[in-house]
């Protein structure tokens, strides 16, 4: 069974996977760029119960268009966010790829919001689903 | 017509920059100096996302309005790089280090911009991961810094 660490940059909160994830998708939405502060946040998700997390965290909820409320972890030394969980997958964690550190990390399957995409940023793939 | 362009483009653009929650801002006049993507696992870890896409302006083209915490590094080089993030909602606006002196980085996904100019630089590739693409004949790749 392949066991992954997520961690903030200053270290202190981690996020332990256990298992593959169910989903590895990224998301171009703006909520997510300002999130991220990159062009596009890259998330995996897990079943809760797959995830062990470690560390403080402080907690801001966001509203989603759709009602659904997400609930973002953050570090409160560093910023980094490690986990959330909410809106349309309340049984699962989500964690930001880029907390694993591992250029390798399963490749995302699922390219979301496109129509927010900035156009000097390819994701190709054969098996990757684009969804605007 | 090209001449209302014309004169539409000699005037300066000003961008704002916030965190998600909107208390921390960033207000950017004039163009950035440099825009740059950087594959690095400390850029991976802070962003959670595959790569930092990053803006530098000029001190004196950034105005911050807003709380914000702020947290160091000690980069490889031994330099130090502070970064200020809202202490409500954790997104980094704005970091400045000593390598860049005189300068404030603002990471672009805080302007939620699609249409934000291009990155012309890509600089650590060996941390690159394999399913993204940055095309372009005008960016400038590098396997480190």
């Amino acid at each position: 069974m392949t066991i992954r660490t997520a961690s903030c940059r200053c270290g202190q909160l981690k996020a332990t996977a256990t298992g593959e994830p169910e989903r590895v998708s990224v998301c171009h939405c703006l909520a997510c760029q300002q999130r991220s502060g990159s062009a596009f946040a890259v998330q995996a998700r897990w079943s809760a119960d797959q995830v062990h997390i470690e560390g403080q965290s402080k907690s801001w909820v966001r509203s989603a268009d759709s009602g659904h409320t997400v609930i973002y972890h953050f570090c409160p030394d560093c910023g980094s966010t490690v986990h959330y969980t909410g809106g349309n997958f309340p049984d699962l964690i989500a964690i930001p790829v880029g907390a694993f550190a591992d250029p390798d990390f399963p490749h995302p399957r699922v390219s979301v919001w496109e129509r927010r995409k900035h156009p000097w940023v390819h994701i190709p793939g054969d098996d990757v689903e684009h969804s605007r | 017509m090209g001449s209302d362009v014309e004169e539409a483009s000699t005037l300066t653009t000003t961008r704002q920059a916030s965190c998600r929650c909107g208390q921390l801002s960033a207000e950017c006049s004039g163009d950035p100096v440099r825009i740059s993507v950087c594959h690095c696992l400390v850029c991976k870890r802070r962003t959670g996302s595959a790569f930092g896409a990053q803006a530098r302006f000029a001190a004196n083209q950034v105005e911050v309005s807003g709380t914000s915490r702020s947290w160091i590094r000690t980069a490889d080089s031994g330099n130090t790089v502070t970064y200020h993030f809202c202490p409500e909602c954790g997104s980094t606006v704005h970091y400045s280090g000593e390598r860049f002196a005189g300068f404030t980085i603002v990471p672009m996904g805080a302007f939620a911009d699609p249409d934000f100019p291009a990155p012309r630089h890509s600089i650590y590739e060996t941390r690159k991961s394999a399913w993204v693409e940055l095309p372009g004949d005008e960016v400038e790749h590098l396997p480190h810094m």
